[in-house]
């Protein structure tokens, strides 16, 4: 029940925002609907804490917001230019990130900006494929995994252990060194 | 005509250029990868100007509401645009002699994982 409590929290300032108004019927309302939610569908319990850390989340935020502009100049510029002729490319990029919520955060982040989302994640081998249009040399290979490994460790930085984000840092040290 | 006026403009009219721009590439891009990028993120970012430029005009309560459409918008879409970019590779849908690179071809050839099925020997 303690472990549902941010849950319940989280449904019921959905279910107020939706109605627009904070009154008590639609508090009331939130929680029945929360409690509903949670008990209907029950998410299975997390076994690792996942830590927090507000400003980085922001920091990421901010990051995505500007990919998310740039990257989208960067399509329109492809569809314009190429339009049938637009090449693309599948990039092998080392996965430093653990723990199967910064692994799910790192594909949503890479899923949100144009031109590129995650093909495959093989967290056994420690790699994942990132789909990237407009590659087309070597040298925008190297620019998209060094970009992803960027991403990747502000994603870690947010949410990631501190592990982690050691090991980040010595895969960003490394360069960007192709995986086997 | 004030700054909230402009800003508002600006916000509407970018988030229609985008949406426009999205339709184009739908339209110009040779294969389903490439088509789904310009299906799914350009409308997203247009869809969020918007209704930002929207949200600027309005009074808190119909705002908050719009802010929670972007806010499911930018967690749903990815998930999508992820799901059917898998299908594609793995149907063999995407257009090999456009990829520029293709790092995946090999391990998914001598490994385990499920590879495309146009270099699937079997098939």
């Amino acid at each position: 029940m303690i472990r549902r409590l941010p849950q319940l929290f989280w449904l019921t300032v959905v279910w107020v925002l939706l109605w627009g108004t904070l009154t008590p019927a639609t508090i009331v309302g939130g929680v029945i609907v929360a409690l509903l939610v949670t008990w209907l569908f029950p998410l299975p319990p997390m076994r690792d804490p996942i830590p927090l850390r507000p400003l980085r989340i922001a920091a990421l935020a901010g990051f995505l917001a500007v990919d998310l502009l740039r990257s989208a100049g960067d399509i329109a510029w492809e569809t314009m230019r190429y339009g049938s002729r637009a090449r693309a490319g599948i990039v092998a990029v080392p996965l430093l990130a653990g723990s199967a919520h910064a692994v799910a955060l790192l594909a949503g982040s890479v899923a949100l900006t144009p031109g590129s989302y995650v093909l495959q994640i093989d967290r056994g081998r420690g790699t994942f494929w990132v789909y990237t249009l407009g590659i087309r040399g070597e040298d925008d290979v190297e620019r998209v995994r060094r970009a992803m490994l960027v991403m990747q460790r502000k994603v870690i930085a947010a949410v990631g252990t501190a592990g982690e984000l050691a090991d980040c840092d010595r895969g960003l040290a490394a360069g960007t060194e192709k995986t086997p | 005509m004030t700054v909230t006026d402009v800003v508002t403009a600006v916000l509407l009219l970018g988030g229609a250029l985008s949406c426009l721009l999205g339709a184009l590439g739908l339209v110009r891009f040779p294969d389903v990868p490439a088509r789904l990028q310009a299906a799914t993120k350009p409308q997203t970012l247009g869809l969020l100007l918007i209704l930002v430029g929207t949200a600027i005009r309005l009074e808190f309560e119909s705002a908050a509401t719009l802010l929670l459409v972007v806010a499911f918008q930018i967690i749903t879409a990815p998930v999508i645009s992820q799901i059917v970019g898998r299908s594609a590779y793995r149907a063999g849908t995407m257009r090999r002699d456009d990829l520029v690179v293709d790092e995946l071809a090999d391990p998914m050839a001598r490994s385990d994982l499920p590879g495309p099925a146009r270099d699937d020997p079997s098939s």
